[in-house]
Formats: structure tokens, C-alpha cells, sequence
């Protein structure tokens, strides 16, 4: 069973989201979160093997999200993946500089979110 | 105008289909060259429509007359929850009026919304498979009605084009 | 014919995509049209705020930024190019508009209300690939607009080097955060960080509390979590924030959520303020050796100072509105459901087919009765009956009040159109709303937008004068429209007052007679001569212009009403003021309806719109000039036969007849018909078919025993008969 926790406040994105990444196969189990404090209630609940996050929320934004998570030994290992609409160069320097793993430009290529989820998924020694 | 004594029900049209569906078996190529069409008599004419054009067939029911209508609306009769306009398709084709019969069935169209129609047929006959080839443009017809004529168990059926008739119903109004 | 057939497949085929993704299509639609309405609301806000000599909402910015910013999203998730670009664009404005770039007085914001109002329009026209042509003409249009109204971005200063900020915290900024928080040191306010620990499971009261009360006095520039001492259940957020108020005043104010305030930036006191406080130079980032404290602001990194508090500025409530329903509005939005309109209108339906059965019950019982073996069990099922019927009127009740809406939704669209023309026009003109929390049938409402919207543009453009002319007209130069809303037994009135020029009644009387409309030869009372102006094609002011005009009028308003089963009436006095009533039912879905007779046939009278019934002799029929007119407790009541009406054959027994007084407005008619046939509760429904309207009838309705019973409209009876009236 892989857990993949999805963070995005917008209602259809993350249905489309969660369609594009139910169909990595049947061991995938989706948890949707529709906002970062929602994210921050989620991470301690399960052992998510991937997230991946917005980065414009109302409460907490995926750059907070991501430097919370990777500031926290509990959920340091936990493979990140932005997918936001902020195409600048700068927030996509900054996401990644605070660890995310990778950073998807909106709208994505859902073949693409599946490549950059299966390969993160199966990224051998993952601390876990 | 009361009608039929029988009570209103719907004749599954959907067996209709199925019953020609069961007559011959064919494959895809032929299905391309083959028109279904919902063949009805006025009189003792032959007519047909598209089977897809149809939604269903009731038996004759109380129609209520709508006053400040064209001739042709007998008026409109309730359908489970929808009020809809019958065209007395006789008197649109310029035929002689007749009272109707126990035969006589409402056939309700397809349309967008408010577009539902009915019209009202002297007896509706059987679903035909016409290869494609045995139909032949009509001419001079009833207001341009009747587009093409088919010939079927000996008889030359006036295919109506619905669309037609029912543009120019909206045109009058 | 084969062509047709192709046709009727292809267009039972929805474009379909792969179907999580069509079922995502309509979850975006429906999401779109809420941020879009969501978007008018704050873009309204923002308007009146930058009239304001205050600083604009940074939060009103930001939340109009994520508006546009979702649209491109799920525009572009679906592919839709055209949108998604003009979204960019909007986006872009407004990007550059909370980050400073963009100054609130650029001409660029002033395109935002038409930009949504485009994407509003393009994407109604989703579904018509030749409409969409034409948007995409449009949206072209408008996106060059916007491109040629943005300025260049203006150059400043980097206020953020000096700050002793730890780099992860500044490392988590977004873009606006950081502009934010640059903002805030430009206006000189103290800057602070606030650190709180909390316990996981429950971290959202503690926070919601704490930023809330940081809210009341100041701006929350971001909120970073990080581990807590005890990361298995602990969570410590790291509050960036700017206040008015110094950091002793907030950690007092903060006392009781057990935070920890450390300053990192002190306002510099107004002696200290030299004329426009030369900014430091800007140095390449805020990195933590680089603390260089700037002119203006002493610094003592990283400790909580104490200052005497005589040193501070005085505490003043800072402009941010202290608005608390944080809470408020989360809490909001988790008890609220949306539904889509057409679920509404298939409950209402059920409800109306089970309000048909119950009649159906009805009349099983009472021939159950009439039976003298069966009395009892008809007894029994009577009272069954009953019992069914009070929860069905619950049941209806209920669905009806969800379908129920506020007036204030229009009144928000109308306030957005009037910005816009004042914007247009540089006329003066106040407007005031009164009750706009009368409440209206959701579909109703929706109707009522057009018509209404363009009363008051024929207000603005025709009634009310420049600011000159109307100071020389001895009136106040600004003018006001008063729109106001309340109930009146089962309608609504929607009146539009205006104290503008009036109508002239000689003007009105000129163009009509023009027009061929009315003979010169015809008396017309004061009222009649208005009346003309609900007239096809009569416009009394030849110019056309961009709002209002171009033919289409008054007469499409009042067609746009009748078709609601309301209807429209003017009143005005010239030089004081002109004032529209618009009447609509409150509902249109299931109405208690009057069944009448007239020789064989069976009517369907709205109750709402039924004063009274009485039973007159024939005698008591009076004539003069050609109408038949009752006596009604001292009145004229002018008399229609339905019979005549409608070309039928009456079959009254000759001595006595029923007169049915309908009631609209203020206008009354009494409807002469052969038999009353009691009171049923109906759904109205429109009568499809080729010919798509039938004069004096509004729909039909399914009665419980047998068949189709047509609805009368009385909007068009009454509204006929006022006219005969003057005809006569």
C-alpha cells in the first residue's frame, strides 16, 4: 500500500489530481487535504509515502508546508512534489531549495505527474 | 375531446425495436447502410419517421384544447410530469381531419427542452430496417414534408422529415 | 436525411473526455461560477476602498489575486485556452497589485469588473463553439486592453535587508509574503515574530485564537510551522507579523495565548521620521549576518526589548478592519452545502408529483365517503389524508425555503453596474438599497437580474441629469436612485425611485404618435400616456447609447416580467422623479391555484393573484361605453369574460355568474366564469411544443384525476384589459 497525500484547496484540481494518481494502480490510497492546516492534521495520522501540494492556500502556503515537513525528522524522508500555478523561476528556486523533490508547473501533464510520483515512490532508500 | 377508453399507457416502442432488431442479424458494415425508421398510417397512407427522432408512443389521452392556437395544435396532453403540444400531424400535411380512433397513438419526438413535440397518428405500424438504397428522393410533396419515399412490402412510404415540419410549426407561431 | 441523422446522434453526445475527467468538467464549471461571483463581490469591495483615502485591504488584494489565480488554474487544466489566457492576464494585473508593482490607481484595475464579467460570459458560451468564436474575438480584445493599461513596475528599495530574519522563515516566503512584509516596514510598522506551541490534534482553535487576536491590531505576514519541543505531538508555528502597536503593547495584548513576541523591526517614532525617510540601499537580501540597522530603526536582534512605554507611538486601531470572523466564516463554510439548482428543481418536482397523489388521495376519499358502505374506510383515509397533507406542506416548505435567495444578491450585481457607469458617465449618483433581505425564489431571482438591471440603466442614462443641471434645477447635484424590495402578500415589489428629470408625458405622447402607436386623435389619461412606454420599439430619447437603448426597452422588461407571472408600472412627475415597480410572485414552483369552469373546459387561476370570489347576479352587470363593470363595495370593478377571452363557448345557467377579482399591483380585474371548482396546490409547468408562446396562458399543471389544466396569466389579463380600458 502507497499513501499519497494531496494538498490543494481548490475542490476540482484536487479531484483532478487525485483521478491522475488513483490510476499509478490499485495499492495507491489517496488522502485529500483542502488546506495546509488540513495537511498538518493528516501528516501525523499516516505513513504517507508521498505528497504532493499546492503552493497558494489560504492558511499556510506549500512552501511552509514543505519547510515544515522537512524540518521535522518524523516526516523528513516524506518525497515532496509541488504542483502550482506559480511558474516563476523564483518560487520554483524556492521549493526546491527547501527540499521538494520535484516542481510541476499547473496546468500539468497528468503522464508527467504519474512519472515524477512512480519514480519518487519507488526511489530506493527512502529512510523508511 | 375525450379519447380512447382503454387506459393511457405507454406501448413499450423499445420492444418494437427489439422485435426488427431480432429479424436479421447484421454486421456493422450493414448497419451503416440501413435506416430504422418508425413506419404510422394516416388513412390508409404509409408514413415514417427516424426511430431515433422518437421517445415514445402513448395511447390516445385527454387533450386538453389550448385556446388562440393554430388549427394543427389539437392542444396539449400531460406526459409523467411534462405538458406537451399535439400537432395533428394530418391537418399539418394538408390531409382531411379525422376523429380518433382506438388506433390512434400520440408519438412524442425528442427535442432540446422546451422543444418536446407529439403529434398524433391514425395507428402506428412496426420499426423498419431500410437498406439505404431503396430510398429515393420524393418530390412536389405536402409543404416539402415529405422528403423521400422508401418502398416497403409493396407499398411507397413518405418518409417525413421532422424537422421540417416542425420548423415550420415554430414559423407560424 | 442522413446528415440529419448524424446530426441528432452526434448532438446526444456530450463532448465527452475520459469521464472522471467529464465529471471533473461540471465540479469546475460550477466552482468557476462561484469564484467568479465570489470575485465581483471583492472586486466591488476593492472599488469603494480605493475611493477611500485608506490603504486597500492587503487581504482583499490577495484573496482577489487567488480568485483569478484558481480561474487559470482549472482554465488551463481543462484546456481552455482562451479563459485561461485572459485569467493570466487578470492574474498578472493583480499579481503586480499586491506585490506593489502595480499602483491601485492604474487604469488596469479599472478592467477587472469587465474582464470577469467576459469570463462570466465565456464561459455560459462553453457548450456553442460559434459564441465562443466570437468571445474569443473579444477576450483577444480585452487581454490587449489589459496589456496596454499596466504600467512599468516602479523601482524600490529592498526594505527587507536589515530585518533579522531567520533565513527558513524567509526561505518559505512566497513572493507576496515577502512584499508584504516589505510593505509593512515601508509604513513604518513594527514587525514581530510570534512563536506558539500547540498541541497537534488540536493546533486550529489555539492558532485560529491567537491569529485572530495578532488580526485585531496588525497584519499576519505568514505562518510557519516547524516541530515542537515534543515533534510526535507538538506543532510550533512561527508567526511573521506587523503591527501598529509596539511589541510590548501586542505581547500584553497576547498575554493570554501563551505566545512568545520577539521584535525584529521597532516603528521609528514620527521625531525620528525626517522628511520621506530616505530608505537604506538596497543590499542583494535579508541573509542573517547581513544586520545592518537601518537609519530609522534601532535594532536589537533577537531579544524582546522593553521600552518605556511613553516612547510609543499612541496605540491608534490600525485601518485593517478588525474584522474577527475568521472563525466566523470558516464555520460558515463547513455548515454550508452547495447545490446545484437543477437538484432543487428535481426535488421541487418530486414534491410536486407527491402533491399531485395527495389529490389524487383526496378524491379516492371523498368518493369513498359519499358511499354510505364505505363512509367509514373513506373516513379513515380522509383523516390519513389530512395527516399527509400537513407534513407534505412541511415538506414543501422546506424545499421551497432552500430555493429561497436574499434581494441583496441582485442589489450586489446592480451596485457593480452603477460603479461602472458613474465610472463611464461622470454623473453624480447615489445608490440606496432598502430590504435587501427579502427573500425571492432562487429562479426568480435569476430572471429578474435583466430586466431590473435595466430599469436602472434607463434611470442613469435617460432620468437623471448632469451634476449642472441639476444644481441649476435647484436640486442637490448628486442624484439618487433608491431601489427597495419587500413583500406584499405572496409578490414581491421591487421599486426603482429616481429623483431625476421625470417623464415627460408630451415627449412620450409625441414619439408614440411617430411610431404610429397611437391615433392623435386618442384621449389618454396622464397614467395611459406613461403606459405607452412599455409600447415595442418607443424610446423617447433618439441617441443610442451603450447601456441602454437600441430599441429594445421597457416593453422587453415588462414581456421579461409577464413571463414570470409579474408585471411592471410606471409612475412619474416631471422635474421630481420617476419611480418603476416591478411585481413578481415569490415563487414560482408550486402555487395554490383557483380551478375554474367555462363551458366544458378547466382553468388554473394562481391563487396569489386572487383577491376574492363572489357570486353576482346578472343584473348587477353594468355597461358603459361597451365594458361590463360590477359595483364592488363603491368601485369600478371592470369585468373580462373568460369565455371571451379565450373564444370559447360559456355555458353559465343564465341568472348567475362567478366573478373572480384578480389582483396585481395595483391594477383589478374581475374574471367572469361559469363554475368555482375548488383550490388545488399545483406545479407549473411550461407547455412545450412548436408554438412557444400562448398569449394569456402561463403554463399548464397535471391535476391529481385526469389530464392537463391550463394555467391562466394573469399579468396578461389584467395588463389587456387596463389597455382596453383606455382604448375605450
Amino acid at each position: 500500500m502507497q499513501r499519497i497525500l494531496i494538498v490543494e484547496d481548490s475542490a476540482t484540481m484536487r479531484s483532478l489530481l487525485a483521478s491522475t494518481l488513483e490510476d499509478l494502480g490499485s495499492s495507491v490510497k489517496i488522502t485529500e487535504a483542502s488546506s495546509g492546516f488540513e495537511a498538518l492534521r493528516c501528516l501525523p495520522r499516516e505513513e504517507y509515502d508521498l505528497v504532493v501540494t499546492d503552493i497558494n492556500m489560504p492558511d499556510i502556503n506549500g512552501l511552509e508546508l514543505v519547510s515544515f515537513v522537512r524540518s521535522n525528522e518524523k516526516y523528513s524522508a516524506i518525497p515532496l512534489v509541488i504542483v502550482s500555478t506559480e511558474g516563476s523561476e523564483r518560487d520554483r528556486e524556492k521549493g526546491l531549495g527547501l527540499g521538494a523533490d520535484a516542481y510541476l508547473v499547473k496546468p500539468f501533464d497528468p503522464e508527467t505527474l504519474r512519472q515524477v510520483a512512480r519514480d519518487l515512490l519507488e526511489r530506493p532508500g527512502r529512510g523508511r | 375531446m375525450s379519447g380512447a377508453e382503454a387506459p393511457p399507457s405507454t406501448v413499450g416502442w423499445e420492444n418494437l425495436a427489439r422485435g426488427a432488431a431480432n429479424l436479421g442479424v447484421d454486421d456493422e458494415e450493414d448497419v451503416e447502410l440501413r435506416r430504422e425508421l418508425l413506419s404510422f398510417r394516416l388513412g390508409e397512407s404509409p408514413y415514417a419517421i427516424p426511430v431515433e427522432r422518437v421517445r415514445e408512443i402513448v395511447r390516445m389521452r385527454e387533450i386538453t384544447i389550448v385556446p388562440r392556437m393554430p388549427s394543427w395544435v389539437l392542444g396539449v396532453v400531460a406526459l409523467r410530469g411534462e405538458v406537451v403540444q399535439v400537432v395533428d400531424l394530418r391537418m399539418r400535411l394538408g390531409l382531411a381531419p379525422c376523429e380518433p380512433s382506438r388506433r390512434s397513438r400520440i408519438i412524442v419526438l425528442h427535442g432540446d427542452d422546451e422543444a418536446v413535440t407529439a403529434i398524433l397518428v391514425d395507428a402506428v405500424e412496426a420499426v423498419l430496417r431500410i437498406p439505404e438504397d431503396s430510398v429515393s428522393p420524393a418530390s412536389g410533396s405536402e409543404l416539402g414534408a415529405v422528403t423521400e419515399l422508401c418502398e416497403h412490402g409493396g407499398e411507397f412510404v413518405s418518409l417525413i422529415d421532422v424537422d421540417r415540419v416542425l420548423e415550420f410549426c415554430a414559423g407560424r407561431s | 436525411m442522413a446528415a440529419r441523422r448524424s446530426k441528432a446522434k452526434s448532438a446526444a453526445k456530450k463532448p465527452a473526455q475520459d469521464s472522471s475527467k467529464s465529471k471533473a468538467y461540471g465540479e469546475f464549471i460550477s466552482e468557476a461560477e462561484e469564484i467568479l461571483e465570489r470575485l465581483r463581490q471583492d472586486l466591488a469591495d476593492l472599488a469603494d476602498q480605493r475611493t477611500s483615502a485608506n490603504e486597500v485591504e492587503p487581504d482583499l488584494v490577495n484573496r482577489i489575486f487567488r480568485s483569478a489565480h484558481s480561474l487559470k488554474g482549472l482554465a488551463g487544466m481543462f484546456g481552455l485556452e482562451g479563459i485561461g489566457d485572459l485569467a493570466h492576464h487578470m492574474e498578472d494585473v493583480l499579481d503586480g497589485l499586491r506585490l506593489g508593482r502595480i499602483s491601485m490607481e492604474a487604469p488596469a484595475v479599472d478592467l477587472l469588473d469587465s474582464a470577469v464579467d467576459l469570463f462570466t460570459a465565456s464561459l455560459a458560451d462553453l457548450d456553442n463553439p460559434e459564441l465562443q468564436e466570437q468571445q474569443a474575438g473579444h477576450i483577444a480584445e480585452m487581454i490587449q486592453r489589459i496589456d496596454s493599461a499596466v504600467e512599468p513596475p516602479a523601482e524600490r528599495p529592498d526594505e527587507l535587508a536589515g530585518l533579522p530574519i531567520d533565513p527558513a522563515l524567509l526561505r518559505a516566503l512566497t513572493e507576496y509574503e515577502e512584499h508584504r512584509l516589505r510593505e509593512n516596514v515601508r509604513r513604518n510598522r513594527h514587525v514581530a515574530l510570534v512563536d506558539s506551541t500547540f498541541e497537534i490534534i488540536a493546533f486550529e482553535e489555539g492558532l485560529s485564537e491567537l491569529s485572530t487576536a495578532i488580526r485585531e491590531v496588525g497584519e499576519v505576514v505568514s505562518t510557519l510551522p516547524s516541530p515542537g519541543d515534543a515533534p510526535e505531538s507538538q506543532i510550533r508555528f512561527s508567526l511573521l507579523v506587523a503591527t501598529e502597536i509596539s511589541t510590548e503593547q501586542l505581547m500584553s495584548r497576547l498575554d493570554l495565548c501563551s505566545a512568545n513576541v520577539r521584535e525584529l523591526r521597532r516603528a521609528s517614532t514620527a521625531a525620528e521620521l525626517t522628511p520621506p525617510a530616505a530608505p537604506a540601499p538596497a543590499s542583494s537580501s535579508g541573509t542573517e549576518s547581513s544586520v545592518q540597522p537601518s537609519a530609522e530603526a534601532p535594532e536589537i536582534p533577537g531579544t524582546t526589548v522593553a521600552t518605556p512605554a511613553a516612547l510609543d507611538a499612541p496605540v491608534q486601531r490600525p485601518e485593517l478592519r478588525s474584522e474577527s470572523p475568521d472563525i466566523e466564516s470558516l464555520r460558515s463554510i463547513s455548515e454550508t452545502v452547495r447545490v446545484d439548482i437543477r437538484k432543487l428543481d428535481e426535488l421541487m418536482n418530486l414534491v410536486g408529483e407527491l402533491v399531485i397523489q395527495r389529490n389524487a388521495i383526496a378524491n379516492v376519499a371523498s368518493r369513498l365517503m359519499s358511499d354510505s358502505g364505505t363512509a367509514r374506510m373513506g373516513a379513515e383515509l380522509s383523516k390519513t389524508h389530512k395527516l399527509l397533507d400537513r407534513k407534505l406542506k412541511e415538506l414543501q416548505a422546506g424545499v421551497l425555503d432552500v430555493r429561497m435567495v436574499p434581494m441583496r444578491q441582485i442589489f450586489e450585481k446592480l451596485s457593480r453596474v452603477v460603479r461602472r457607469l458613474r465610472r463611464d458617465h461622470e454623473k453624480e449618483v447615489e445608490l440606496e438599497f432598502k430590504g435587501a433581505d427579502t427573500e425571492l425564489d432562487k429562479l426568480i431571482v435569476e430572471q429578474l437580474v435583466d430586466p431590473l438591471m435595466h430599469v436602472v440603466r434607463n434611470a442613469f442614462d435617460h432620468a437623471i441629469e448632469s451634476a449642472s443641471d441639476r444644481v441649476a434645477a435647484g436640486k442637490p447635484s448628486e442624484a439618487t436612485i433608491l431601489i427597495q424590495a419587500f413583500q406584499r402578500g405572496n409578490h414581491v415589489v421591487i421599486e426603482v425611485r429616481d429623483d431625476g428629470c421625470g417623464i415627460d408625458p408630451h415627449a412620450v405622447r409625441a414619439s408614440a404618435e411617430a411610431r404610429g402607436l397611437v391615433d392623435p386623435e386618442d384621449m389618454l389619461s396622464h397614467k395611459e400616456t406613461l403606459d405607452l412606454i412599455f409600447s415595442p420599439g418607443l424610446s423617447t430619447r433618439e441617441e443610442v447609447n451603450g447601456t441602454s437603448g437600441r430599441g429594445v426597452g421597457m416593453d422587453v422588461v415588462r414581456s421579461n416580467l409577464a413571463a414570470l407571472g409579474g408585471m411592471v408600472d410606471v409612475t412619474s412627475s416631471v422635474g421630481e422623479g420617476s419611480a418603476v415597480t416591478l411585481t413578481v410572485p415569490i415563487t414560482l414552483a408550486i402555487i395554490q391555484a383557483l380551478i375554474v369552469g367555462v363551458g366544458e373546459h378547466r382553468f388554473a387561476i394562481p391563487l396569489n393573484s386572487v383577491l376574492e370570489t363572489l357570486l353576482v347576479e346578472n343584473s348587477e352587470i353594468q355597461h358603459s361605453e361597451g365594458r361590463e363593470i360590477l359595483n364592488l363595495r363603491g368601485d369600478a370593478l371592470l369585468l373580462v369574460r373568460l369565455a371571451d377571452e379565450f373564444d370559447l363557448d360559456a355555458q353559465s345557467d343564465g341568472s348567475k355568474q362567478y366573478v373572480v377579482v384578480l389582483g396585481m399591483g395595483e391594477q383589478r380585474v374581475g374574471l367572469l366564469v361559469d363554475r368555482l371548482q375548488g383550490q388545488q396546490d399545483t406545479v407549473i409547468k411550461p407547455i412545450k411544443g412548436p408554438v412557444r408562446q400562448i398569449p394569456g396562458i402561463a403554463g399548464a399543471t397535471e391535476l391529481g384525476d385526469q389530464g392537463a389544466v391550463l394555467v391562466v396569466d394573469v399579468s396578461h389579463i389584467v395588463s389587456e384589459s387596463s389597455r382596453r380600458r383606455e382604448a375605450a
